[in-house]
């Protein structure tokens, strides 16, 4: 009885209070501004009940089981899905208005949700070791390029970008799995390369970097750039080589690498600016949308009008005006929190962010093994760069690249990828696998 | 050392990043971008983690760098966001751009103020101008009062061309946004509660309003009458003018038709050759003739180049640098001698050229500037700014810096200007600042601020002003103004005749009038009217006795 005591989660327990009160609260607040009522029954908010109920059964479940990983990242991702919700089911009216075939995201999107959080538990429960992925790791890295040749070839174009695939059931986003297999792969490549760090081979009067370095390094160049150019991406591209001269910067310590492969790759992305529309029409937007304010320009002088319409304080949830900024549910989610969160709730969930990448750091830190470093490291780059990447495109710090806002943008492939990244940061964290 | 140079980045980028929020403009996006590049790399520097000497493996300096410039780029969205969010938010919020398809602009501006009943606008004494209605459904519509005023209110169309006049300038106190208790204004606002716009109450009397139309009548022209001692307007007219009510929209079941009729009406507005948008006693810029040697002769007498019995020569004629100025206005074509106060009253162009010439480019300008020439004079609608001289360097020409001494030249003024001219006259040398709206209440009729009368600026001594008033009333007595004479009443003026490339010239009059001191200034101009004397002068008597009468002195 004491043993099971003491191993019970109380700060996951404790804190994750505060994600089931915004829950609960916040969609009473969204179904109350809705029917302009203040009549309500526990039936009308029964998401929200749901949510905090896997929520609660999934902590519970970390206690019996025995592990022993980090307690305040579960909380975290908690909060951050809970938004998520939040906003789906806020979308809902807006959603419904546009056709029959939105109607149905919001139900979607839990199911998402609800698939997200299985698929959590059982890593949890049933994936113990993480030597496999390490062994695997060419058989992923095929995978993975499987995988981007099939999108390519087979793949859906959707606003001009092709990076669906449609499975007949449903729709799936390879880049989401492959952004996962680039960080498994790069983090066994170069553990197993680690030795190679301090050799320099030298051709004339040159340094190059030693083979294991070099070869990949030009490989994700022709990858990302590759990533650009066929599947008019730029925002995976973008994700995918950050990823690697982060975790290539962690693993060698060379400052040079990321500055030649920065440029290189941003070289590259200038000739397809000059060469290709598309790409010039978002930095058209970055730079000035009143150019073309009824076309391209249309979703940043509206999303631009949200945010500033929303203030310090928000106008409330339920009280703005989503509808007024196209596609709004997945690029442009952040600007619904602009608006109706305000810039206390748009710098909360940057804080919520910057926690959750926080102590996914403070996770590679800590972890013991090489591997173990470089997957923590690895993994919340992804998070890390993908929120400021989309948000950063959203303010118009950067042109706009279609990246999902992980745990918040509607799509599933994203939710179930980002999932799978909280369960191995939480393995990773894990004393007894460190030891094992 | 290293925590020194921390500090110092740091306090580098806050101070970047403040130029960026309250120097650039809000369509400045490059230059903000360069801002924020500066800032992150001072922020990187400031926040680069530093290791002892063989501490920490390479593993743990790498990946600590890296989250030391992921939190850098994290904090300038950060930044980014305060200054969408709360620093530019009012100006990205009413930006607007009209196009071929229709205006660009927040739909949220057309929705929020179709639900919060908006203020009214009423003249002095409560008659509305732009009156709110409570249609039964609870939604609100504007209905005008005298057409006479309207205009001053300005256009209420957020559907179509947005906002002007009043309507936009205390856009904030109509929607009850601003003017009252910050606390419970914010507090309505982010509780979504029912509220009503403010109240304005306006200085004008719409006795005088209708009776400058009346002077007016058909021709085209403007005249501004205002209180000399606390700068209270009480009647701004202006010909052609136009009907805000037939531009006014606001969503609700009538829009469209509203649209429509609003858009032809536009068109009509907006025609070449009309000028009716334009607010002419604030916007309207005009040659302003002989009124504009009050400026000269405060310059000579202030500077002490002259004083009111300095004796001038006018042989009808005065040759400049080969330019001919002739000389029209003397009384008596024999009499060559004319103190200064004589040139004034029978404003003797050859005169006033010398004075220029003796005052030099350099002093006229420095009290044009004094008189409020090329700048904004402070008001609550939008204003146009006087001119000196159009071209730099226009006046080192002599022959320019006579012309220039009597009226002509490159000068271009508004009705407002020349009445504060005339009310640093009559005000002892000050101008007071010219305001419209007078008080802000509740819709029950609360108070909320009322204006006080604020001194704008010096622009002579006490002893000039006195001299020059007493011209101004010689020039009534015993000069061409002498039609401007109210029995019983000390009044002071000045005609002037402007050439106006083509056709008739302008008339203008400037004045005062009081029971023993000056309590009312008055500025009239009438587009190609003719000499000043027989148009605009009776105009401006009037404008004045009216003034008179209605105070029952």
């Amino acid at each position: 009885m004491l043993a099971a005591l003491r191993r019970f989660r109380f700060t996951e327990f404790q804190l994750l209070v505060v994600p089931s009160l915004m829950a609960i609260v916040g969609l009473l607040t969204i179904f109350l501004t809705r029917t302009g009522t203040v009549e309500w029954t526990w039936r009308d908010i029964w998401v929200s009940l749901a949510y905090v109920a896997m929520l609660i059964g999934i902590s519970a479940w970390l206690s019996i089981s025995g592990f022993k990983g980090d307690q305040v990242l579960f909380p975290i991702v908690a909060m951050l899905a809970g938004l998520g919700l939040l906003m789906t089911q806020r979308l809902q009216p807006v959603l419904e208005a546009r056709g029959a075939a939105w109607a149905r995201l919001p139900e979607r999107q839990l199911i998402y949700l609800a698939m997200g959080l299985v698929l959590f538990w059982g890593m949890m429960t049933f994936v113990r070791q993480l030597d496999w992925l390490r062994r695997y790791k060419y058989t992923w890295a095929f995978a993975g390029v499987l995988l981007m040749v099939i999108t390519f070839m087979f793949g859906q174009e959707i606003n001009g970008a092709r990076q669906w695939l449609d499975l007949g059931i449903v729709t799936i986003q390879p880049d989401e799995i492959v952004k996962l297999i680039l960080v498994v792969f790069l983090a066994a490549y170069l553990d197993d390369h680690r030795a190679a760090i301090n050799t320099v081979w030298r051709v004339g009067p040159l340094n190059l970097p030693p083979i294991p370095y070099l070869l990949p390094m030009v490989l994700m160049w022709l990858i990302a750039v590759g990533t650009v150019v066929l599947q008019n991406n730029l925002g995976s591209a973008l994700l995918f080589f950050g990823i690697f001269l982060v975790m290539l910067y962690v693993a060698t310590g060379r400052t040079l690498y990321v500055v030649v492969g920065s440029a290189s790759f941003a070289a590259a992305v200038y000739v397809a600016y000059q060469l290709f529309g598309r790409i010039a029409d978002r930095v058209q937007n970055w730079i000035n949308p009143w150019v073309d304010p009824w076309g391209t320009g249309l979703q940043p002088i509206q999303s631009d009008y949200a945010m500033a319409a929303g203030g310090l304080f928000g106008t409330g949830l339920g009280h703005g005006y989503p509808q007024f900024i196209p596609v709004v549910e997945t690029d442009y989610i952040f600007a619904v929190i602009g608006e109706e969160l305000g810039l206390l709730g748009t710098i909360g969930v940057l804080c919520l962010y910057l926690l959750l990448i926080g102590r996914g750091y403070l996770i590679a830190l800590r972890a013991e093994d090489g591997f173990a470093r470089l997957l923590a490291t690895g993994l919340t780059t992804i998070i890390a760069l993908q929120t400021l990447i989309i948000v950063g495109g959203v303010v118009r710090l950067i042109p706009l690249t279609g990246v999902t806002l992980p745990f918040i943008s509607a799509g599933g492939s994203s939710l179930l990828a980002n999932f799978i990244i909280v369960a191995l940061l939480l393995r990773t964290s894990d004393p007894e696998w460190r030891r094992g | 050392m290293r925590l020194f140079v921390r500090a110092v980045a740091l306090v580098a980028a806050a101070l970047v990043v403040g130029y960026g929020f309250f120097v650039l403009d809000q369509e400045q996006q490059v230059e903000w971008l360069g801002v924020v590049a500066v800032a992150f790399f001072l922020l990187v520097l400031a926040l680069w983690p530093s290791f002892p000497a063989g501490g920490g493996n390479s593993f743990e300096r790498s990946l600590t760098r890296t989250a030391s410039v992921v939190f850098a780029v994290f904090v300038l969205v950060s930044v980014q966001l305060v200054h969408l969010q709360v620093v530019d938010a009012d100006e990205i919020g009413s930006r607007t751009m009209p196009t071929a398809e229709g205006t660009v602009m927040d739909p949220r501006q057309a929705i929020v103020s179709a639900r919060v009943a908006r203020g009214r606008i009423l003249a002095a004494g409560g008659e509305p101008i732009a009156d709110t209605v409570i249609n039964p459904d609870g939604t609100w519509r504007r209905e005008y009062g005298d057409p006479a005023a309207t205009y001053l209110a300005g256009f209420y169309s957020p559907l179509a061309y947005g906002l002007s006049g009043l309507e936009q300038t205390y856009n904030a106190y109509l929607r009850g946004e601003e003017g009252g208790n910050p606390f419970t204004e914010w507090l309505d606002g982010i509780l979504h509660r029912e509220r009503r716009g403010y109240d304005l109450e306006l200085s004008i009397d719409l006795d005088l309003q209708r009776r400058a139309h009346e002077l007016l009548g058909d021709q085209s022209g403007a005249v501004v009458l205002m209180d000399a001692k606390t700068g209270a307007v009480l009647a701004m007219a202006g010909s052609p003018t136009y009907d805000p009510a037939r531009l006014y929209t606001n969503a609700g079941p009538d829009s469209d038709a509203q649209i429509q009729a609003a858009e032809a009406y536009w068109a009509e507005l907006t025609q070449p050759g009309s000028s009716a948008l334009l607010t002419r006693p604030t916007q309207g810029l005009y040659a302003p003739g002989s009124v504009f040697k009050t400026v000269t002769a405060a310059a000579a007498i202030e500077t002490g180049v002259a004083a009111p019995d300095t004796v001038y020569r006018d042989e009808g004629a005065l040759t400049v640098d080969g330019r001919v100025i002739p000389e029209e206005n003397r009384p008596d074509p024999n009499r060559v001698s004319y103190t200064l106060d004589e040139a004034y009253a029978w404003s003797l162009n050859v005169v006033y050229a010398q004075v220029g010439l003796q005052l030099g480019a350099e002093r006229l300008k420095q009290y044009a500037t004094r008189f409020g020439f090329e700048q904004e004079i402070p008001f609550d609608l939008p204003v146009a700014v006087s001119q000196i001289s159009q071209d730099e360097g226009f006046l080192n020409n002599r022959a320019a810096l006579a012309d220039t001494a009597f009226g002509q030249g490159q000068l271009f003024v508004t009705p407002l200007q020349m009445a504060l001219v005339a009310d640093a006259v009559a005000n002892g040398g000050e101008m007071m600042r010219p305001y419209l709206v007078q008080r802000v209440s509740t819709y029950d009729g609360k108070t909320l601020q009322t204006r006080s009368p604020e001194v704008w600026k010096r622009a002579i001594s006490e002893d000039t002003a006195a001299v020059l008033r007493d011209m101004m009333v010689h020039s009534v007595q015993n000069g061409w103004a002498s039609d401007a004479a109210i029995p019983g009443y000390l009044v002071g003026g000045k005609t002037g005749t402007a050439e106006a490339g083509g056709g008739e010239p302008h008339g203008w009059f400037i004045g005062f009038a009081g029971k023993q001191e000056p309590e009312y200034v008055v500025a009239v101009i009438v587009e190609h009217g003719g000499v000043g004397g027989t148009s605009a002068l009776p105009i401006g008597r009037e404008m004045l006795r009216a003034a008179l009468e209605r105070s029952g002195e």
